[in-house]
């Protein structure tokens, strides 16, 4: 499906190729991650590569990307990782994992610490490259109609949250819920559901939760969502070294530039909350909770881990490179944070 | 051009008779494959798929059960009658009876192939059984099963909410007050209507035998209660955040054949041939999707997004030159293409220019939400008007329907209208 | 000969609808279950969950045949219906030659490799406690597909018997 226009002369010719995002037309911050790449790879190359984008709305599929870049009706995607663990177990630690890494120490094991050659292990297998397609930061941990004071009060609880994290609270006893996006709010609002989580506030505004759930939790489990840039690798050979190169600088910047727009729409949006809604109240969950759910998450892993060996891999790498960089995040971020707040 | 050349060509062969369904199927793939190769149908399993795990869509089938299992048990002719009687000598108390319950069900559901055929089942052979006008019946149906758009929840709204990225809530709050004058309006027009027209829709016949009009009430409420009980349980159970509206339409068909228990009209006969029924009714309007999810494909695919998009991104005039040519716009092109599309694909394109203009996002989004409210009605590709003519009886021509449409969608224009000129009278700000 | 072929498939179509009509009432009473369960018992499951719309989905996938075989399909009529059977027979032949089973024979054949790449992979529920073998549910749209086709047909059959003899041929058109 790639298309090879132009004459004898190499140097001229324009590489077109066609990518599917998992987002709707013009879906803020996850959709200008695409965009951004595309502009910039046409610009690096002097219009000889061209990137054309079909959103969820022309394909109609959101979770067929995998499958659509794979048999090579498109050569690219944009999507996020852990959306095909169904189809390939291993595909979840690509992402983000609860308890783990944060977005810098993340980008540190992608790209220094083994993270990108085990990527390529696990995607080399079904002829695909998978590349690091920005980041959310940290994700809030959900929006609650109750408090939540003590493990009881996970007992029962009804929450849409997909996914892993679905399954760590699940050991804890609470009730893992589908509610499609569409009948989020009524089913939150009507208590149908007690909880939800969605993304952080950059994506959690417009969608008027804080206007029907009062309590709004700090995240533990998705502390550094990455989407992922998916290419068909016969798509991928067929260009030249340049534009492979120019390819590749463009989707490590729209990677970091969408770090940073997140990073920046959740302030911008987070003071909008709390300037216009002051009854919503902040919370981090109390000690016990916390480790029960850290334990819960490291049993499951275990499980992962003594199931597959490649999951194993993965799973010891990354356990090493963060017990690495965490020491360093210490003694440097958190450092600095606590000092400069006790001296307030 | 092969976007638009493939419309005609499917309008034609529509006329001819061919089920609507494989028309459009077939349509799709002569000229994708003409345009593109067969390959493009490689596509077709992922969109087909995407249809089968919509889950908003199990009201359809749900809701169409209700309806059957009203219908069989003779539940819902009652109610109706009842009502009607309630109206006593006013003319066109059924129809009225028929937007009222209509709006009830669009409380509780955002899917419109939900509430049509459901009103479609329970009303229709009502109305014609009382030698309704078949165009005002159909009509009436159309419109009223439409209304869940509108009313919230409605699937729209929370389309627009995402699009424009205003909170659902506000929207649902917005919508609520167009969409009871939209009710009015409907109630207005066939109060006057059957006054003109006495013979279009006569008021009921009062019973012979009750000797007091007192009677007649007590009777007429006896028979409104259950059905009307079990429409606000499917309504409550949203509001008491028992199911979410999908869910609730599950707890109206179970409650229907409660109803069928209490009433000594049950048995296992009946379910299965509703289910039947339901299922011959289902697969018609899935069809229909599928089809038009391959019609959308080819035209996409083949060009047809991109010369929408053009078109939209230059349109000129101030504010009020802007908004009058954005809703034609809209109203075009909802003949051609389906309200999720246009909500997607045209919306983005036009509200940073909305917002150039300092049009309140709040408003814009109303105005468009009613505005593809009315494409389901507009004839020839109106969604509504094949759903009921799947469900109507065969001296329901096609031509019934669309005549009967037209004053509602006149209606609906003139709401729209009026809330371009002047929001504030249904609490909107410009 | 085409009488009993015609025949045959109707069989079939109403075999599938009874199918359908089945996977209907467990689809009533799996979203019933889940809310009673969850609302009363505080006890969702996503297996369950997921059951409703694999129950919903093939459900009206294989109703679509049996649709089309008691000829419940929406037509507009402006035109059809005025003319005799004699050219209404020669548009459904047309229409189910050049229209429909292209269509049905080429999106089922796509979905054979559609289902098959499932079945490969091994793929499943990505939901925890969810439905493993999604292949199967995958597998309903070739299946639903290709039973159109075949249920097209015995219509295609139908129009010719019809068109043949000149007056129309009554079809037993099942329960409805
Ligand atoms: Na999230
Ligand atoms: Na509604």
């Amino acid at each position: 499906s790639m298309a090879i226009f132009g004459n004898a002369q190499a140097d001229d010719k324009v590489y077109r190729l066609k990518m599917a995002e998992t987002w709707q037309t013009n879906f803020p911050i996850f959709g200008d991650a695409p965009r951004n790449m595309a502009a910039m790879a046409e610009k690096m190359s002097n219009g000889r590569l061209k990137i054309t984008i079909d959103s969820a709305n022309k394909h109609k599929s959101p979770f067929g990307v995998f499958d659509m870049v794979r048999a090579g009706q498109y050569d690219m995607g944009h999507s996020a990782s852990y959306y095909w663990k169904g189809k390939v177990p291993n595909t979840l630690y690509f992402t983000t994992m609860p308890f783990g890494m944060t977005a810098p120490e993340q980008y540190a094991w992608f790209y220094q610490g083994g993270g990108m050659q085990l990527m390529e292990k696990v995607y080399g297998e079904f002829n695909l490259m998978s590349f690091p397609g920005g980041n959310t930061s940290n994700q809030m941990g959900g929006w609650f109609q109750k408090e939540i004071n003590s493990l009881d009060d996970l007992k029962g609880l009804k929450m849409r949250i997909p996914g892993f994290a679905g399954e760590v609270l699940a050991k804890l006893g609470a009730s893992p819920t589908n509610i499609p996006p569409g009948e989020l709010y009524t089913a939150l609002e009507r208590r149908t559901i007690d909880a939800l989580e969605w993304v952080g506030p950059s994506l959690d505004l417009r969608m008027g939760f804080h206007k029907i759930a009062p309590y709004y939790y700090t995240g533990w489990h998705e502390p550094a969502t990455e989407l992922q840039f998916l290419i068909n690798k016969r798509s991928w050979d067929r260009l030249p070294a340049d534009l492979q190169e120019i390819l590749r600088v463009a989707m490590r910047t729209a990677a970091y530039d969408m770090y940073i727009q997140s990073y920046h729409e959740s302030a911008e949006n987070l003071a909008v909350i709390e300037t216009e809604y002051p009854n919503v109240k902040i919370r981090t969950f109390p000690d016990d909770v916390m480790s029960a759910l850290r334990k819960a998450n490291e049993e499951l892993l275990a499980e992962k881990a003594a199931a597959d060996p490649v999951a194993k891999e993965i799973l010891d790498s990354q356990a090493a490179y963060l017990k690495k960089v965490r020491r360093w995040t210490d003694i440097s971020d958190k450092a600095y944070l606590n000092s400069i707040s006790v001296s307030k | 051009m092969i976007g638009i050349v493939m419309f005609f060509v499917a309008l034609l062969m529509l006329i001819f008779g061919f089920p609507v369904a494989f028309t459009f199927g077939g349509v799709a793939l002569i000229f994708g494959v003409i345009a593109e190769g067969p390959d493009m149908f490689a596509f077709m399993p992922f969109r087909i798929q995407s249809i089968m795990e919509n889950v908003t869509m199990m009201a359809v089938p749900l809701f169409i059960f209700m309806g059957i299992v009203l219908q069989k048990t003779r539940l819902a002719e009652q109610l109706l009658e009842a009502m009607g009687k309630l109206f006593g000598g006013v003319r066109g108390g059924l129809a009225i009876s028929t937007v009222l319950v209509g709006a009830l069900l669009a409380a509780s559901t955002g899917v419109v192939g939900a509430s049509v055929v459901a009103m479609g089942l329970i009303s229709l052979p009502v109305m014609l059984k009382y030698n309704y006008d078949k165009s005002l019946a159909c009509g009436t149906i159309c419109a009223s099963g439409t209304l869940g758009q509108i009313i919230p929840p409605s699937i729209i709204l929370i389309i627009l909410g995402d699009v424009l990225g205003i909170p659902v809530g506000d929207l649902f709050q917005a919508a609520l007050a167009p969409g009871l004058v939209l009710i009015g309006c409907y109630v207005a027009y066939i109060l006057v209507y059957s006054w003109l027209k006495p013979e279009s829709a006569p008021a009921l016949p009062m019973d012979d035998d009750v000797s007091s009009r007192r009677e007649m009430y007590l009777r007429a409420l006896k028979a409104i209660i259950p059905p009307l009980a079990l429409i606000l349980v499917v309504l409550g159970s949203i509001f008491a955040g028992i199911a979410t509206p999908t869910e609730s339409s599950a707890l109206g068909g179970v409650g229907a054949l409660f109803l069928a228990v209490l009433y000594r009209q049950f048995s296992w006969g009946m379910v299965y041939e509703s289910a039947q029924e339901t299922v011959k009714i289902t697969a018609m309007v899935f069809a229909i999707l599928l089809g038009a999810t391959a019609f959308s494909m080819a035209f996409s695919y083949t060009g047809g997004d991109y010369i929408v998009e053009e078109v939209l991104s230059d349109l000129p005039g101030g504010q009020m030159g802007f908004l009058i040519l954005s809703m034609v716009a809209i109203l075009i092109l909802g003949f051609f293409i389906d309200f999720v599309e246009i909500s997607f694909i045209i919306v983005p394109i036009l509200a940073p220019v909305a917002a150039a203009l300092d049009i309140a996002p709040l408003w814009f989004a109303i105005l468009i939400a009613m505005n593809l409210q009315t494409s389901f009605l507009t004839p020839p590709f109106g969604f509504s008007l094949f759903y009921l003519k799947g469900v109507a009886p065969p001296q329901v021509r096609t031509m019934d329907i669309y005549k009967g449409v037209i004053p509602f969608i006149i209606m609906q224009a003139a709401v729209v209208i009026s809330l371009m000129f002047a929001p504030e009278w249904y609490g909107l700000t410009h | 000969m085409l009488i009993k072929a015609e025949k045959a498939i109707n069989r079939f179509s109403d075999f599938l609808g009874t199918v359908s009509a089945v996977l209907f009432l467990l689809m009533l009473a799996n979203v019933f279950i889940d809310v009673v369960m969850r609302y009363v018992f505080n006890d969702v499951s996503i297996a369950m969950q997921e059951l409703e719309w694999h129950f919903f989905a093939a459900m009206f996938m294989l109703g679509v045949p049996y649709t089309l075989r008691t000829g419940g399909h929406v037509r507009v009529d402006l035109v059809y219906e005025r003319l005799s059977a004699h050219k209404q027979s020669v548009i459904d032949i047309g229409g189910g030659v050049l229209l429909l089973l292209p269509f049905c024979l080429l999106v089922g054949w796509y979905g054979i490799d559609f289902a098959h790449e499932a079945f490969a992979l091994g793929e499943m529920s990505g939901d925890p406690g969810g439905l493993p073998q999604r292949w199967i549910i995958k597998a309903v749209i070739p299946f639903a597909f290709f039973s159109t086709a075949i249920a097209g047909v015995a219509m295609i059959l139908s129009s010719i018997i019809t068109y043949r003899e000149n007056t129309l041929h009554k079809t037993d058109r099942g329960l409805l």
